[in-house]
């Protein structure tokens, strides 16, 4: 159990500090954004936090526990429903709304987390992959989502207001994920999952309580941003709220800006989502563009398969995974 | 009575299609540890290949099903050691990277083909289109499901009687060991990969001549590969028919007698529930 | 230069190269963020036009129709010399942005087109899923949008005030086809209904339906499958029934299978009614001599119907020029969109409003819009004041057109008849041998 003990070792003694700075930096970064954009920019810059927020609760347990999850847009949808229906069938207020779409989204994990957490790697990937299809489906045919019809909420435009919660929301996700995968036991246990998971159970770690409570958390939040999402366009329909795209974006961002690494989603996120607005902007006329993300994407893989950041770190302190891989 | 063979054979014919679509997926998995998120494209780019050489060579699709096999396998083979090398590296999770690298491979195809063909649907015809058996069976389709069931035995008996199939099924229940007993693991992945990608195309070429075409088409296929791969055991081909012909039931079964609305919900909550009861498959035997 | 290298060092030491460098790229990127959301905001000559349409994603066939239409409207109008208020005259440029077929990009690149480029009005997107997505936008910027395809009811219920629509909503229009089938020999007594579960083809297939009960036929079954489904098992479902009407609501590609499928279990009703797919000119080239011959359809608008304005000339005309330009034959939804651009010059003229419009500008345009009445090489254009279809254009009433040997007639209404229905439809054993 030396490897992630040591990696927790290192990373206190050089960056305990450093790393809450690196917080504070962002926070204050974020704070200053709706001082220097307006408009239609604070709108992508909402973006870039919604989805490294997305990428970061993604991480939990695709990259700290190792169990990837390919249906994560299930609790995003989960959410953004929740929030819809509640707020234009029955008059909820956002605020009341979004804390109840967060609390569905984390219960609805809790229900299939334990029968799905028993699989391992890719069996696990397809059983959450079946699932979010499986929502949307349901979306799709269920009267009290409006079908394929979508429903709309009570109108709010407020690029101001919606920067604010997503600012909110982010700063939340990013803090609690710090403390829970990074500054607690929990978070050396998730690591102990995903180094060798068999290990970490003769050491007495329960690991069936841990990554359940690991999905949890990281269903939790998406809820949470779907929610918001669901006001701030004000429109959902199933496509727009449970498709594959959700989830793919997720994962991408967060490989590629490295898995299980803190600040690796962030930068993936951001990075991500900026080049496909900015393409979508200056290259609006075409599909090229996805003919250039999917290249891009596969040139990461190839050349660059830990991640963004490992552009920025030193060494990678962790250790290689068990042989093969998961599966 | 007469609706329930109808439906019942409507099934039948229906799943044959995709078995030549999921057994290539399926020993891919097995041997290469990848899911190929691209698979829908390969069968979307099958699908083009037999239209356009309609179009311009005036090639029935089923005279070309062969040419089709031959170009993908080529291709498939030059691709593979750039998807080896992905899944190889010492990283954590390589299926995991071999996943997001064939999503990549899957959006690339996908917005080449867009802005190359555009987004109309597009309709192929063969010699076959218009006939029609007793019981209204559609000749199409038969003629499909015969050469789909075909041209899947024959992959099998390259795979279970030849020394290069017992190499990659060897390679495909331990790579490791088998690298150990002298397999050129290797050279087996790009042959296993262009086989996939051959045989994949030509499920395409079947299916651009039932259905319609169009670039997003590829989506839906990649949705029923995985279906079948996981409900027939993942690595194990045989399982496929089995599989297959079941995901074809499902659909059938739930469109005439219960709501059609639901019928993509059935499979994608059945694929679930084999998932948690029994994830080797129905049959019990995937790796 | 010398501080500002300590300055780094320092804050290198201080937080740790890696956040260190984080924090300049986040600096860097939110600078280059900041010039370019300064944008110019000059005076300008000309009407500034934005098109949310959607060029990519699933809606990317019906997008690229409306853009065609769009794009054909301005330069017919810059043809000219521009639209013409007070004597004198204003082209007109168009700023596009995609949608990506989905509401989230259909709005951000609303908010970007009215916060950013400031243009002065809205042509709008196809589909009623980013169009509901755009509209909140439009209504809260107080910026006018005319939609020349969303044809699904659902958008008119909200009331929204800035968004309006020149295609009658498919509730209203599928009522055509049945009722004039109703009106044959041998008359059709039972139907049965297709229809995708997406919220164009969902609406279409409940209008079929509910003019099937109006009109006194029975109605075998209706159906909602998924997109991409495969149709045989319900076809025979379907067949095992004997309608004489075979009714579909879907999308091109759909259309497409459920043909090719009934042919395959030789299931030949005496009529194939589809809302959309035959007024595409690449549907009919694909399957329109073949397993689509003799599908009959609705459409808002036809070339060779007697219809006229100054600025296109006759209906014909306008689809001469647009041959030209695009070596395609245009189809209704097309002349919507071209439309929806008379509608905003007659708005204009109605105030002497010219560009740049201010806000209040906008406002009273958008009263104009609701005020209108005009007749194009389209038809009438008459924006809905109340009720379910507010704004919508409900005054243009459809036409009945088929499919024969890969053309398309119209069959109804008398005055404009082309050519006489082809009803019964022949089986598909004999369609599919004539070749």
């Amino acid at each position: 159990m030396s490897a992630p003990a040591a990696a927790a070792g290192g990373a206190a003694g050089a960056g305990r500090y450093r790393q809450w700075l690196g917080l504070a930096a962002l926070v204050v970064v974020i704070v200053l954004v709706p001082f220097v954009l307006q408009g239609f920019w604070l709108r992508i810059a909402t973006g870039v936090l919604m989805w490294m927020g997305l990428a970061v609760s993604w991480n939990i347990i695709g990259g700290y526990t190792g169990y990837v999850s390919f249906g994560h847009g299930a609790f995003f949808g989960v959410g953004a429903y929740t929030v819809a229906i509640l707020m234009s069938r029955f008059g909820v207020s956002f605020p009341l709304a979004l804390v109840i779409g967060g609390v569905l989204g984390t219960l609805a994990s809790a229900v299939v987390g334990p029968p799905t957490l028993r699989l391992q790697g890719a069996y696990f990937a397809i059983a959450t992959w079946a699932l979010a299809k499986a929502f949307e489906q349901m979306a799709n045919v269920l009267g009290i989502t409006g079908g394929p019809y979508g429903t709309s909420l009570p109108p709010l435009i407020n690029d101001h207001f919606f920067y604010a919660v997503m600012a909110v929301l982010t700063v939340f996700t990013a803090v609690a994920t710090f403390v829970l995968a990074e500054r607690s036991r929990f978070g050396l246990q998730i690591k102990a999952i995903r180094e060798n998971e068999a290990s970490a159970a003769a050491l007495g770690i329960h690991t069936t309580r841990v990554k359940i409570m690991a999905f949890a958390v990281s269903a939790f939040f998406p809820a949470l941003f779907g929610g918001a999402y669901a006001y701030w366009v004000t429109f959902i329909n199933p496509q727009s709220v449970l498709g594959d795209p959700i989830t793919d974006q997720m994962i991408i961002m967060a490989l590629l800006g490295g898995l299980g690494t803190f600040w690796g989603p962030f930068l993936g996120g951001a990075l991500l989502y900026i080049l496909k607005e900015v393409l979508w902007i200056y290259w609006s006329n075409g599909t090229a563009y996805l003919a250039i993300m999917g290249f891009v994407i596969c040139l990461i893989v190839v050349f660059r398969p830990d991640g963004l950041i490992s552009f920025f770190q030193r060494s990678n302190a962790r250790q290689p995974g068990p042989q093969g891989g998961e599966g | 009575m007469d609706l329930f063979l109808q439906t019942v054979i409507n099934g039948i014919l229906l799943g044959g299609i995709y078995i030549v679509l999921a057994a290539g997926f399926s020993l891919v998995f097995g041997v290469l540890d990848i899911i190929d998120f691209a698979v829908g494209e390969w069968v979307m780019l099958g699908a083009f290949a037999a239209y356009f050489g309609q179009q311009y060579l005036h090639v029935d699709a089923f005279v070309f099903l062969p040419v089709v096999f031959v170009a993908f396998f080529a291709l498939g083979y030059a691709i593979q050691p750039i998807i080896f090398r992905v899944v190889s590296t010492k990283t954590h999770l390589p299926m995991l990277m071999g996943l997001v690298f064939t999503f990549g491979l899957s959006t690339l195809m996908k917005g080449s083909a867009l802005t190359a063909w555009g987004y109309n649907p597009r309709s192929l015809d063969t010699f076959l289109s218009d006939t029609s058996l007793a019981l209204s069976i559609p000749g199409l389709r038969l003629f499909a499901f015969v050469f789909a069931v075909a041209a899947t035995l024959l992959f099998i008996g390259f795979l279970y009687r030849t020394r290069t199939g017992l190499a990659i099924r060897a390679a495909a229940q331990d790579r490791d060991k088998a690298a150990l007993m002298g397999v050129r693991v290797k050279d087996l992945a790009s042959v296993v990969y262009g086989l996939y990608a051959g045989m994949t195309g030509m499920a395409g070429v079947l299916i651009g001549a039932i259905f319609s075409l169009s670039p997003q088409m590829g989506a839906k296929y990649t949705t029923f590969a995985f279906f079948v791969v996981v409900l027939g055991g993942l690595g194990y081909v045989p399982g496929v028919f089995v599989a297959a012909i079941l995901l074809g039931l499902i659909n059938t079964m739930t469109t005439v007698y219960f709501n059609a609305s639901y019928s993509f919900l059935m499979v994608f909550l059945l694929l679930f529930l084999v998932l948690i009861i029994q994830p080797k498959g129905i049959l019990g035997r995937g790796t | 230069m010398n501080n500002n290298a300590t300055l780094i060092t320092s804050l290198k030491t201080v937080v740790g190269r890696r956040p260190a460098r984080l924090a300049v790229g986040l600096a860097l990127g939110l600078s280059m963020l900041f010039a370019f959301s300064t944008a110019a905001l000059a005076a300008r000559n000309y009407y500034k036009i934005g098109v949310v349409t959607s060029l990519s994603g699933d809606y990317a066939l019906g997008g690229n129709l409306t853009k065609r239409g769009y794009s054909t409207w301005a330069r017919a109008v810059n043809a000219k010399g521009g639209i013409k208020v007070d004597g004198k005259r204003y082209k007109v440029k168009l700023v596009y942005a995609d949608a990506q077929s989905n509401p989230k990009s259909g709005a951000d690149a609303a908010s970007r087109m009215i916060q950013s480029q400031e243009v002065d009005f809205i042509f709008g997107p196809y589909s009623s899923a980013v169009t509901l997505g755009v509209a909140p936008i439009a209504e809260k910027y107080q910026v006018p949008m005319v939609t020349g395809s969303a044809e699904s009811p659902e958008i008119w219920k909200h009331h929204f005030n800035f968004t309006f629509g020149t295609i009658p909503s498919v509730d209203m229009t599928a009522q055509a086809p049945i009722k004039y089938l109703t009106e044959q020999s041998p008359k059709p007594g039972s139907i049965a209904v297709i229809g995708i579960n997406d919220p164009f083809s969902k609406a279409a297939a409940t209008g079929f339906d509910e003019a099937a009960k109006k009109t006194g036929l029975k109605v075998d079954s209706f159906d909602v499958v998924p997109t991409h489904s495969d149709f045989s098992a319900l076809l025979s479902k379907i067949k095992d029934e004997n309608p004489d009407i075979l009714a579909v609501g879907g999308e091109p590609q759909d259309l497409i299978d459920v043909l090719k499928a009934s042919a395959s279990i030789n299931f030949s009703p005496k009529a194939i009614v589809m809302h959309y797919g035959i007024t595409d000119a690449g549907f009919r080239k694909e399957v329109g001599s073949t397993f689509g011959n003799y599908t009959i359809g609705i459409t808002d608008w036809s070339p060779d119907a007697n219809l006229k304005d100054d600025l296109f000339g006759t209906a014909k005309q306008y689809a001469q020029a647009f041959e030209k330009h695009y070596n395609l034959t245009p189809d209704y939804t097309t002349a919507a969109c071209s439309a929806t651009g008379e509608a905003f010059t007659a708005a204009l003229q109605k105030i002497g409003a010219k560009p740049p419009l201010s806000r209040g500008q906008r406002v009273k345009l958008m009263k104009a819009l609701e005020g209108i009445d005009i007749h194009t090489f389209y038809g009438p254009v008459n924006f809905a004041k109340s009720g379910a279809h507010f704004h919508d254009n409900s005054e243009l009433k459809p036409m009945v057109v088929q499919v024969v040997d890969g053309d398309k007639y119209i069959i109804s209404p008398a005055k404009y008849k082309q050519h006489d229905v082809v009803y019964p439809r022949p089986p598909f054993s004999k369609l599919l041998n004539k070749q």
